[in-house]
């Protein structure tokens, strides 16, 4: 009798374990094939396209600067992300939901409206633009793309690097200070630590992130042109047939940067282990 | 020396009031009182993690109350240790020690010394999430310990381990105590953490410090009822007082006389502690130096372990404590007589 | 708790109700150049009254692409208009379609606002002296992407020829970007190099589109930029009417206009002629009758009102190539 219940209780969890898997296989097909889909397309019918466009200056160059601009995007969004962060993880004040869900804007907000909102003030009339008009310029330059691709994937960060704060007990960092640790630190050598993971897995996720906009940055800066734009006129100008071997040389080269960082976040220490 | 003056609080929910505190150099000081009574708040004060909304805190006679935690020096134990999971045992120890700077060859000379008091020098190397609860508590005390503080702050440390663990470390606390001679205010509910290892006590009970006193006087003559509920006076009846002949008063109860110890006036009217293990159960009446002695039937008997606790109707209920074997050899069990009895000097009267 | 799932589920059930209603009904794909937002806007309200059993959804894209949608992505269109009639032919024939309707025309013009540097002393005369000021800001489409971007390229070649000011191109593109204009055998050709090598300097805002300069206008980031008077029209701006010898609109000059031609990067040619809209319905539409009804729509009285509100002149009567379809005959004069 106990048997047989225990029997039923394995298989009824078996079933949810099975249905689980068949819905989960479903959505990963469903972001699978497109990707492999256009690759493979492009590797079996035309790989004398894709060799040639791996060896097109322009098309390297376009996503050597996607790849830097994100970068340098991650980088200012690190600095400035990173802090406000932890504010928001550590203390209570009136108008934080306001923040966090301001923060979320650029989430949701169609990423031309967000391009158009970015020139109006970073352009060389803008509220930001003109006063820098002397130093910096936004519009059509290497300024503009890093600002409108900052703006899309700043939230990424700023949400991961808090969950990670949050997820370091205050009291880690009590102790610390008791122990003669300023509060700064206390932050540096405990609580960032700890945060690390977090913060590496939003800088990446805001990486790609930024790797993908096309949208606002294409309003803000035409030219130098990334690769996402670069995709998008080779379509226009010349067809798919001419824009596919770009676009899957870009897949390419993130897959494997992705993968590259993935691997790295990781092996990053966890300290859950020994 | 530790002098906290008039300190109040909000924070959360937990509130201070009007706290005010000495505790001396070198003392061993709990502060004993229910779980959500402000203790957790009243140590991080101490610590400097908050600040108060009123009152001051002097630490040796220095004003530490606007002062930042990382000059006050103070040695902070949280209940769920607090050690930091990405560093080692080792590094956990000297965290404090590097911060201030010290020299390398000194910092390991004090945290192998540390390590060697403790037991824990064969876990150097491991992380924190790697160790039992009584091993890391041994890492927070020695993390706390090894950069002598001025004043060592406990919330709780025992509460989290298993009752063998408690005991043993309990030890090692009054040991390290012992030798250390280190100021130490250490927060429990626990009432036999308290009579173990408190040079004094202090009762706090909803954000206020109710009663200060040795271990003695706190378990034995508890300022009010409240606080001797707490500390586990469980025989609390009321009576009146019918003579009182050179400090030995006699309390009418209903039809019972009984004898105690107190200044209390005739005619006042007066309620009486009885601590559960000052009751000692014999089967019939017997021949004591105790002046008081009842009969009764025993309502209720439930075994807690070593120790018994037993409910008798002696006309008013007397709760008593004895011990496992004596209940087996006097074979008691419910509805049997017995005769209570209890000296005169055991009976606290307020 | 379950109540709650139960309750939510019934909202969501009801809201989606309508929506199962209308995808009952017949979908129209009304492919357009961008240009033809507005009108076809109007078109779309005037034709869903007519067929209230159908839903006409229109998707604005340069012409290129929306040509390619059909051709290339597999996209089914019952209705393909193109702000440049002599692309449906080389893209779209014979697989794709065999017929086109020339149904309107329009301009190139120089669009600005008040705030724009020497707005007041512009002029028909002195526009390309005040464009090629050193403070002075303008813009154009990509002659690779957009139509009107190659058009803007003619019309101020178109410039030299007719102020007889054989610096007018040189001074305003070629020492700003990429783009040459060569001489040969009597015609003026701009072979395009890839757009990521066009390379404008500070003093030219270039776009893939010519709605995506508004942007730059409205930011002030240009002061002036070539466009289509329709756009310029709707968008309410000021704009500059240019000579008709130069802006691409009358037949009349259609010998002048050739002088000039644009070689994509793709290497598609494409030589000056009035701007032209051309409309067709591919052989692969859903609908191919409700197509037919939508261009019907669109050469009819009402349909040529809407486009002369709108800056878009009716071609009157529309002029037909190829194997235009017998019920559409009647509307057309067949060139």
């Amino acid at each position: 009798m106990l048997e047989r219940s225990k029997l039923t209780f394995k298989m009824s969890q078996e079933k949810t374990i099975l249905i689980f898997t068949l819905l989960g296989v479903i959505i990963l097909a469903f972001i699978v094939i497109p990707i492999v889909n256009m690759i493979a397309t492009q590797v079996i019918l035309d790989v004398d396209a894709l060799i040639k466009t791996a060896k097109d200056l322009s098309v390297l160059k376009s996503i050597w600067l996607s790849i830097y601009a994100a970068f340098l995007a991650t980088l200012i969004a690190l600095i400035f992300g990173v802090p406000l962060a932890y504010v928001l993880a550590r203390r209570d004040f009136w108008g934080k939901e306001s923040i966090e869900s301001i923060i979320d804007v650029p989430i949701v907000i169609p990423h031309t409206v967000a391009g158009i909102a970015l020139l109006t003030v970073f352009g060389s009339h803008g509220l930001i633009g003109y006063p820098l008009s002397n130093y910096i310029g936004f519009v059509d330059a290497l300024p503009g793309i890093v600002v409108a691709m900052l703006f899309v994937s700043v939230p990424f960060l700023i949400n991961s690097a808090r969950e990670g704060f949050e997820s370091v007990d205050p009291r880690l960092e009590n102790v610390a200070r008791s122990l003669g640790a300023s509060r700064w630190k206390a932050v540096c050598e405990i609580t960032i630590p700890l945060a690390s993971r977090h913060i590496l897995v939003g800088a990446i996720m805001s990486w790609a992130r930024a790797i993908s906009e096309f949208g606002a940055v294409v309003i803000i800066a035409y030219y130098p042109m990334i690769a996402s734009t670069l995709i998008y006129e080779r379509f226009l100008s010349e067809g798919l047939s001419a824009s596919r071997p770009v676009a899957v040389l870009l897949m390419i080269v993130c897959l494997l940067v992705f993968i590259l960082l993935r691997a790295i976040s990781a092996r990053w220490k966890r300290y859950d282990r020994d | 020396m530790i002098e906290i003056k008039g300190l109040s609080k909000n924070w959360r929910g937990f509130s201070l009031k009007n706290v005010n505190l000495r505790v001396e150099k070198g003392e061993y000081f709990i502060i004993l009182g229910p779980t959500a009574a402000g203790k957790t708040l009243l140590l991080e004060l101490i610590a400097g993690f908050c600040e108060p909304n009123e009152g001051g805190i002097w630490i040796n006679d220095k004003n530490v109350t606007r002062m930042t935690p990382e000059k006050r020096g103070t040695g902070f134990v949280y209940q769920d240790y607090s050690l930091f999971p990405h560093l080692t045992v080792k590094e956990n120890i000297e965290f404090g020690l590097k911060i201030k700077g010290m020299p390398k060859s000194r910092i390991e000379e004090k945290s192998k010394e540390i390590m060697d008091i403790l037991g824990i020098s064969h876990l150097s190397h491991r992380r924190p999430r790697t160790l039992s609860g009584g091993e890391q508590q041994r890492v927070a005390i020695a993390r706390g310990i090894v950069i002598e503080p001025s004043v060592m702050l406990l919330d709780e440390p025992l509460n989290a381990l298993d009752a063998r663990t408690q005991i043993q470390l309990r030890g090692e606390l009054k040991k390290i105590h012992r030798e250390a001679k280190l100021t130490t205010i250490h927060v429990t509910h626990d009432q036999t953490e308290a009579m173990v290892l408190a040079d004094r006590i202090g009762v706090m009970m909803n954000g206020e410090i109710v009663q200060t006193g040795s271990p003695e006087e706190i378990f034995h003559f508890p300022l009010n009822e409240r606080v001797a509920e707490f500390v586990g006076v469980e025989n609390i009846i009321e009576g009146m007082v019918t003579s009182n002949e050179e400090g030995v008063a006699t309390i009418r109860i209903d039809d019972h006389i009984m004898e105690a110890i107190s200044s209390a006036k005739v005619g006042d009217r007066v309620r009486v502690c009885l601590r559960p293990e000052s009751i000692t159960i014999a089967p019939s009446k017997t021949l004591s130096s105790a002046r008081n002695s009842f009969s009764g039937m025993i309502t209720q008997l439930v075994p807690l372990g070593a120790t018994c606790r037993i409910e008798i109707d002696c006309g008013f209920p007397l709760i008593s404590l004895v011990t496992k074997t004596s209940a087996e050899d006097l074979g008691l069990r419910v509805g049997k007589g017995v005769c209570a009895s209890f000296k005169a000097s055991s009976v606290h009267v307020f | 708790m379950k109540k709650l799932v139960a309750v939510f589920v019934v909202i969501l059930l009801s809201c989606a109700a309508p929506g199962c209603i209308t995808s009952e009904k017949v979908t129209l794909k009304v492919l357009h150049a961008g240009s033809l937002s507005a009108p076809f806007e109007e078109m779309e309200r005037l034709f869903e009254e007519r067929f209230p059993d159908v839903d006409v959804q229109r998707e604005a894209a340069g012409s290129t692409k929306t040509i390619r949608k059909v051709t290339e992505l597999n996209k089914t269109g019952d209705v393909v208009a193109s702000a440049d009639y002599s692309l449906i032919a080389p893209m779209m024939y014979p697989e794709y379609a065999d017929w086109y309707i020339l149904f309107a025309k329009n301009s190139i013009v120089i669009a600005y606002t008040n705030d724009s540097r020497y707005a007041d002393e512009i002029n028909q005369d002195n526009w390309y002296e005040i464009l090629g000021r050193l403070d002075v800001k303008f813009g154009f489409s990509n002659p690779n992407d957009d139509p009107c971007g190659y058009r803007s390229q003619m019309a101020i070649q178109l410039a030299e020829l007719y102020y007889n000011d054989g610096n007018i191109y040189d001074d305003l593109v070629e020492k700003n970007t990429n783009l040459r204009m060569t001489f040969e055998d009597g015609t003026y050709i701009l072979r395009a190099p890839n757009s990521e090598e066009i390379n404008p300097s500070d003093k030219i805002m270039v776009r893939s589109m010519e709605m995506e300069l508004i942007h730059g206008l409205d930011a002030h980031e240009i002061d002036y930029y070539f466009i289509y008077r329709s756009v310029a029209e709707q968008h309410n701006e000021r704009f500059l009417e240019l000579p008709p010898q130069i802006d691409l609109s009358s037949a009349d000059y259609a010998d002048t206009y050739k002088k000039v031609q644009v070689v994509q990067s793709s290497g598609n040619i494409v030589t000056g002629k009035p701007i032209v809209y051309g409309i067709t319905v591919p052989k692969n539409a859903e609908h191919y009758e409700l197509g037919l009804e939508f261009v019907k729509l669109v050469l009819s009285d009402e349909g040529q009102k809407i486009l002369d509100e709108m800056g878009q002149p009716p071609i009157v009567p529309a002029v037909g190539s190829g194997n235009v379809p017998q019920e559409l005959m009647m509307l057309v004069y067949q060139g």
